[in-house]
């Protein structure tokens, strides 16, 4: 039976369509899996060396303890937003006589293979290793290495409960939050007896037994769950959620744009795939820390103003280059409706523009780093707001791949706009705001730098009519191959 | 209303469509039947530009539909589930339309109030989303956004398919309604003969993209097509 299922995936995954797409991407995709595997396992590598030069006069192991705590929190954190549930198409089996438990333990078996576990092996195993070499007790480790593994697998079992049910997740959410909040106002720090249990793992092996039996315990909870639901209208139909009415009819003092404004909010508000780019972009927000604490960053200023860019971009660069795809399915409808193009993408233009002012709000507490680094920051937000917009529409109007709105992306498997034009748009988005700081910056000075960037993007903006103009050219032009790309089944 | 000339669609050098020559005056409920694969939806979807003509032209009230978008404020159309928009509610939905065909809430809601009986009280004040609906539920949805806004022109893809048969004959009423009361001109294409039948004063037979018959509707109709299409 199983042979069957494999079989079945077997083809799902080499005739999914981001397999089928040229080969230049297939290596990037593999590229970007090597990369992130490659530095998952240098992490491991190096981080017994890395944590006993930082102190010393812990054992690194035990200093692993202590904090695995966040990094489970995280993982649970990533995987939420992230990952895939395990949905096999499962309703052509319900009638064939195959046992329902063959299903279901194969449909959580496949679970197993996620991205998401191997991230945990290899950050682990390659440490674990070097610990033996280091002369580490054999049995403590080993057994230490597994029960990881086991904690691993049973967020991996966990977060499935977490999105099918309501009540578990937000029994987590609380409990997550009371911790947090504990020890955020110093009434008392629940990392410290946590990692006194992990250590506690590691001194007694004989308590690998515990994630053992949770992880056994969470994979039958799952099983029953599912056993349970095993009917179409059960755990594995889409969840039919409430509609949420937002008033937003003040939105149109908009005027004609009105309507497609109020549709793309509703758009993202109750669109899974939406969400999580709105998710993104925020994080986006916090990548200026990445360069801006950085001494080395502080003499190449042009990395500076590269970071400048996604600090307030970050929703203007994920959203913006997929559009028209967020309509693709309608986009037939769209099309043999009385609309003009022009309010369409200006209404689109504006999401935008406020997103980078939103971000920019909320960029603020960046002055801690200096006003320089502000200044930048605001420059940027200009430069988004005149010329990235355009910038990105012009590369999404090349951009034809339909998007299931409410299906969430895969890792790796996202490849939506991911393919060459896309790079090669993507190139001025990241180049051009360097060069425009850099040149002003090495023949006068650091602010002429900062007014070059800022003025670019003021030009841009004057210029708005002629840029949409020639966008909703490309639109027209391009009309039947998009429609016929947006209705290709996937 | 609409003129159709020297009309052909070909797919890497196959023909799926030819029709040479079809008048449909206004105010005419038009019939389109044939097999799976006669070229149905594909005229359809010339109409509304959804497609370009590999010859040939239609015009629509006077307007090149390839060429000009002066059609689109009278003319309207559901053609299939990706009409819909799925993550708004039905009303939503309708007002959204109603806003892009100039209309404001409260002509929606009147247009509305007459389609109590038809919704089968399914669709309004469901608190659901339009993706969450059944698929009959879901074409009423989308039948009855095609009539907003006062469009000359309506075109229907297979309006009474996954409709139960209450629905099926509340809508037969409203096309003919439409067809004789108000002058719209109506198209519609259907698999099943007896409803074309009752509903179109014209029906056409299309078959591997040719017009094969153009009648206008009579007692005797019915059988002649069913007698075309047994064989």
């Amino acid at each position: 039976m199983i042979k069957h299922f494999l079989n079945l995936e077997w083809k799902q995954f080499k005739r999914a369509s981001y397999f089928q797409k040229g080969l230049a991407i297939k290596i990037l995709l593999f590229l970007a899996v090597l990369y992130f595997g490659g530095i998952a396992i240098f992490i491991g590598g190096i981080m017994f060396f890395g944590l006993e030069k930082a102190f010393p006069d812990v054992d690194p192991i035990v200093m692993v303890n202590n904090y695995l705590i966040y990094w489970i929190l995280f993982e649970l954190m990533i995987r939420y937003f992230m990952q895939q549930l395990p949905v096999m198409n499962i309703k052509p089996l319900m009638i064939i006589p195959i046992k329902r438990n063959t299903i279901i333990h194969y449909l959580l078996g496949k679970t197993i293979l996620s991205f998401f576990n191997f991230i945990s092996l290899f950050l682990f195993l390659p440490f674990s290793i070097v610990l033996l070499f280091q002369g580490y007790p054999v049995i403590n480790v080993v057994l230490w290495f597994i029960a990881i593994m086991c904690i691993n697998l049973s967020i991996n079992f966990l977060n499935f409960l977490i999105n099918k049910s309501n009540t578990v997740f937000y029994g987590i959410a609380s409990v997550v939050i009371v911790v947090i909040s504990l020890r955020y106002f110093n009434i008392f720090d629940v990392t410290e007896p946590i990692g006194k249990l992990f250590n506690g793992l590691y001194n007694q092996p004989f308590f690998a037994l515990i994630p053992l039996l949770l992880m056994l315990g969470l994979y039958k909870v799952n099983f029953d769950f599912i056993r349970k639901g095993f009917y179409l209208d059960g755990a594995i139909s889409k969840k039919v959620k409430e509609v949420e009415a937002t008033d937003l009819s003040w939105m149109d003092r908009f005027g004609s744009m009105a309507p497609f404004l109020k549709n793309d909010v509703k758009m993202i508000w109750r669109n899974a795939r939406p969400k999580q780019v709105l998710m993104m972009s925020f994080l986006f927000l916090f990548y200026g820390l990445i360069f801006y604490t950085q001494d080395i960053y502080r003499d190449m200023p042009a990395f500076l103003a590269f970071a400048s860019i996604f600090v307030t971009g970050g929703f203007l660069l994920s959203f913006g280059q997929l559009v028209p795809s967020w309509d693709s399915e309608y986009y037939k409808m769209l099309m043999s409706q009385n609309i003009p193009y022009r309010q369409y993408l200006e209404s689109k233009w504006y999401l935008m523009v406020v997103a980078v002012a939103v971000s920019f709000v909320l960029s603020t507490p960046y002055i801690y780093f200096g006003w320089e680094i502000f200044g930048m920051i605001a420059a940027g937000a200009l430069f988004n707001i005149g010329l990235n917009t355009f910038i990105t529409l012009f590369g999404g109007a090349l951009n034809r791949v339909p998007i299931e709105l409410n299906t969430k992306a895969k890792a790796f498997s996202n490849t939506n706009g991911f393919n060459p034009t896309q790079l090669l748009i993507a190139l001025p988005k990241m180049v051009l705001p360097m060069l425009l700081f850099y040149i002003p910056y090495k023949l006068i000075n650091f602010n002429a730098g900062l007014i070059a960037l800022a003025l670019s993007g003021v030009i841009g903006l004057v210029f708005k009519n002629f840029f949409l103009n020639k966008i909703e050219g490309i639109y027209q032009k391009g009309k039947y191959k998009t429609i016929a790309a947006f209705s290709e089944k996937k | 209303m609409i003129t159709v000339s020297n009309l052909s669609k070909s797919y890497n050098g196959v023909q799926v469509l030819n029709l040479e020559n079809l008048d449909i005056p206004k105010g005419q409920s038009f019939g389109l039947v044939g097999n799976n694969g006669a070229g149905k939806t594909t005229f359809f979807s010339l109409l509304l530009d959804l497609i370009q003509p590999t010859t040939g032209y239609i015009k629509n009230k006077n307007v090149l539909v390839h060429e000009s978008e002066d059609w689109k404020p009278f003319t309207s159309s559901f053609i299939d589930e990706s009409f819909l928009i799925g993550y708004l509610t039905a009303e939503e939905y309708f007002y959204f339309i109603g806003e892009l065909r100039g209309e404001n809430k409260s002509d929606v809601d009147s247009l509305l109030a007459q389609f109590e009986d038809f919704f089968h009280d399914e669709i309004l004040g469901k608190k659901k989303y339009l993706r969450d609906l059944s698929k009959g539920n879901q074409k009423k949805a989308g039948i009855v956004a095609a009539l907003i806004g006062n469009p000359e022109v309506i075109i229907l893809d297979e309006p009474f398919a996954n409709l139960d048969p209450t629905t099926q004959i509340r809508l037969k009423q409203i096309i003919k309604h439409l067809a004789e009361k108000q002058g719209v001109t109506v198209l519609v294409s259907s698999h099943d003969l007896m409803h074309v039948t009752d509903v179109c004063e014209r029906i056409v037979v299309l078959e591997k993209g040719e017009m094969v018959k153009d009648l206008a509707t009579s007692e005797a109709t019915l059988k002649e097509l069913e007698a075309h299409f047994s064989n």
